[in-house]
């Protein structure tokens, strides 16, 4: 078998196949009123009865193959012909750019140029990457009997890509050429294969997902999904519709689509999350995004994130918040404060105790608070929550600082139960 | 054109009699129109920048919509051929389209019973376009905006003139068209879907509007949206069937067009060999449908049938060559070309040759990419 560097009968040609687009050009196409006649004229009652059947006379539509005319070239038929947009659909002018998550899809023919025929032709078809060799096409087993000269023998491979970087399609026929030699003929065509997104992640118990297109083309986001890890659930929250839509018949149309800008447009999903098991699991594995996008035609594109990771938090089972302080505060006048218990697991806690704790500082303090001891909440149900108040009192406290070392300022130490910051005060005011 | 030879030919002129046939032919409403518009009609454009010339050298336009006229011509030719930067040039001898030298009541002598703007509204559209032509995509852009407003303004000034009310409406049409087709050339399709549904809200429940909306979902890769609006398409044939009236499309095209979109599902879902149906049966309803003709052979490649789909196309251009010629075809078929032959340049060559005798003036030879 000869692998000389002679000339080959046989020779590939290919053509990526992926969709084709529609040819958009606008047309250089007008109405003859408004070549042929001053703009205004239609308001003289003469010209307006008389000019329009004569230009008429002139648009005839083309219905007779024998008019030997270009006017559909030149002249407007119907008020949609001035939209750029015919219908034509045009086969891809280039390789263009492939992207993780895509099909690649390629038009193969290997045609004999010779003026003989070759027999006994095997055709294989591979893709190799960095990592693997992937057969796409092999007729050994039963290998084409012959290609006559002139002729040519045609087949459409399709590949998913799943991998980044550097692709060689490799197109290999072994044949019997005019002479009755056995030839082999390998032709290679690269690609490089390329990133189309970028996904960024925030979360707390919210997770904020970022997409960024990388692409030089727009992206059509067909489903994003998120699919929390086991131990979580998640649902999409969504902004409310703002525009009021005054016509419903063109709200009937079609819902605005989520449409990524080329090169590095943006588009943001937010999920709100929930722990589902008991707390105690800590998981930092939230979950993964399933995202399908389409371009061209619809041609379409999947990728899927890796696992997303949380920060590990612990979360609180109770939350206490002061709701309310009231902004004039008079030493020695008791006051309200209210506040809410909340219990953010899925089982029933309680019941509870709460009370005032004082400052752990040892340090001595002029003005001092007191108040209820201690008061009992119920239980409160999954989730629930629960309104109270408190009565308080700023008091004056002296020290009497005397000689007798027998005397010593009470201080009633409690256990404190945290308070978050960010509910609290606004400035007191005192009398 | 400057104010003196326009009143020069004021003064020269007859007074036109009210009741003697201004509008029994072409040729009454500009000096030798008829034949000027054959020429455009056969795509004769650099026919038509000679006969301008002379018609000017040669002092044959006696009044100033003669000019007006001719000017148009001019510069739509010089738009046809490419030759944009000229096509500015000649734009900018009328320097301001509202001055009074453009308007009827200005010469009483030979316009007794008119007033109003004689300048073809044409000329206003290629002062938007030519810039946009020259890569001054902002200014082009603009230009567009303001026409639209302007024509907004006429509609509204307009009110009790039917004729040029539905004249000005085509008009709004048609510079919107304009401005969607920029931004759709643009990739700029959330803007275009606000642009049509602006268009539809405005009471133009156009089917073959509609079928575009459908076609520029689609190619963003909205399909259900697109399947929507062809849905709403083939509902509007079932209406017109029962009794409606669309005067502007016949029956013929209107089925044509809901078998396109269906044929565009089909292919969307890979399904060729349904396409490729719909696309047949407009053919056979309308032999000069090119779009079927076309998409149908970029189907039948898709089926792996290279030499069927060169057939389709070099059979309509024998067949239907004033419809089929276009550009876009040739591109299509010349990629066929270069996949189906090694030695392509010489097939290329002579479709090129058969182009050269055959096409119009205006036809891009770049197309065939030799």
């Amino acid at each position: 078998m000869s692998t000389t560097q002679g000339t080959h009968s046989l020779a590939f040609r290919v053509m990526r196949l992926c969709r084709p687009s529609f040819h958009v050009e606008a047309p250089l196409r007008v109405d003859p009123s408004d070549l042929i006649v001053g703009e205004d004229i239609f308001d003289d009652p003469i010209a307006a009865s008389r000019l329009p059947p004569l230009i008429d006379a002139h648009v005839t539509k083309l219905t007779d193959t024998s008019d030997l005319t270009y006017r559909t070239r030149f002249l407007l038929q119907h008020p949609s012909d001035s939209f750029g947009l015919t219908g034509l659909l045009v086969l891809p002018q280039a390789f263009g750019a492939i992207y993780l998550g895509e099909t690649f899809c390629s038009y193969i023919s290997i045609n004999n140029s010779s003026n003989f025929e070759v027999r006994d032709v095997t055709i294989k078809a591979e893709i190799q990457t960095e990592r693997q060799r992937i057969l796409l096409l092999d007729t050994s087993k039963s290998p084409v009997e012959s290609i006559r000269a002139g002729g040519r023998y045609d087949f459409i491979v399709e590949h998913d890509v799943k991998e980044l970087g550097a692709h060689t399609l490799v197109c290999t026929a072994v044949y019997n050429d005019g002479d009755g030699d056995r030839k082999y003929l390998p032709q290679f065509f690269k690609f490089i294969v390329a990133n189309p997104l970028s996904v960024r992640t925030k979360e707390t118990t919210y997770l904020e997902a970022c997409i960024e297109n990388h692409t030089k083309i727009n992206l059509y986001m067909d489903q994003v999904e998120f699919e929390p890890a086991q131990h979580c659930s998640a649902n999409i929250v969504k902004a409310d519709e703002h525009k009021s839509e005054k016509d419903s018949l063109s709200r009937e149309i079609f819902k605005p689509p989520v449409l990524i800008r080329s090169g590095g447009g943006i588009h943001n999903y937010l999920y709100q999350l929930r722990s589902s098991s008991n707390g105690s699991a800590q998981s930092n594995i939230l979950g993964k995004l399933q995202i399908t996008w389409r371009t061209n035609l619809g041609e379409p594109g999947r990728l899927q994130t890796q696992q997303i990771l949380g920060t590990p938090v612990t979360h609180k089972e109770i939350e206490l918040c002061v709701m309310e302080v009231p902004s004039v505060i008079n030493l020695d006048k008791p006051f309200s404060v209210h506040l809410n218990l909340k219990n953010h697991t899925e089982r029933e806690l309680g019941p509870f105790e709460v009370w005032l704790s004082q400052n752990d500082s040892l340090d001595e303090k002029a003005v001092m608070i007191n108040g209820l001891q201690t008061m009992e909440l119920p239980q409160l149900k999954a989730f629930g929550a629960t309104d109270f108040h408190l009565e308080m009192n700023f008091f004056f406290c002296l020290l009497a600082i005397s000689h007798s070392s027998s005397m010593e300022m009470k201080k009633s130490s409690i256990r404190p139960f945290s308070i978050p910051a960010e509910n609290m005060l606004q400035s007191f005011a005192f009398d | 054109m400057d104010t003196d030879t326009l009143l020069q030919h004021e003064a020269v002129s007859q007074s036109a009699d009210p009741l003697s046939n201004q509008f029994g032919s072409l040729n009454d409403l500009a000096h030798e129109l008829a034949s000027l518009q054959d020429l455009a009609n056969r795509g004769s454009w650099r026919s038509i920048l000679d006969k301008v010339a002379r018609a000017r050298s040669h002092s044959l336009l006696n009044t100033p919509h003669d000019h007006l006229t001719y000017l148009a011509y001019n510069v739509l030719a010089l738009a046809k051929l490419r030759r944009f930067k000229d096509a500015l040039t000649e734009l900018d001898s009328v320097d301001d389209f509202d001055s009074h030298h453009y308007r009827y009541e200005t010469y009483p002598k030979i316009y007794p019973t008119r007033c109003g703007s004689m300048v073809p509204f044409s000329l206003r559209w290629l002062h938007a376009l030519i810039p946009i032509k020259l890569g001054n995509r902002q200014e082009g852009l603009d230009r567009f905006y303001i026409l639209l407003d302007f024509v907004r303004g006429k509609l509204k000034e307009k009110q009790d003139y039917d004729v040029s009310i539905k004249m000005w409406k085509k008009r709004e049409v048609f510079v919107m068209n304009g401005i969607i087709s920029e931004h759709l050339k643009n990739k700029e399709f959330g803007v275009c879907l606000d642009l049509i549904k602006d268009l539809v809200s405005r009471g133009n429940l156009d089917p073959v509007l509609l079928s575009k909306l459908g076609h520029i979902q689609m190619q963003i890769g909205d399909l259900e949206g697109a399947k929507g609006s062809f849905d709403k398409v083939e509902k509007l044939l079932k209406e017109r069937n029962a009794g409606g009236d669309d005067e502007l499309l016949s029956e013929v095209e209107f089925r044509n067009q809901v078998n396109r979109n269906k044929a565009l599902v089909y292919l969307v879902g890979k399904d060729y060999v349904s396409a490729v149906r719909e696309y047949e049966e407009c053919i056979e309803r309308d032999p000069m449908d090119v779009v079927a003709i076309n998409n149908k052979a970029l189907c039948l490649m898709y089926l792996r049938d290279l030499s069927d789909s060169i057939k389709v196309l070099e059979n309509s251009l024998e067949r239907v060559p004033t419809v089929a010629l276009n550009e876009t075809l040739v591109v299509n078929l010349c990629s066929m070309y270069e996949l189906a032959y090694v030695n392509h340049s010489d097939i290329k060559r002579t479709l090129s040759n058969w182009i050269a005798r055959v096409a119009p003036d205006d036809f891009d030879s770049s197309s065939t990419r030799i």
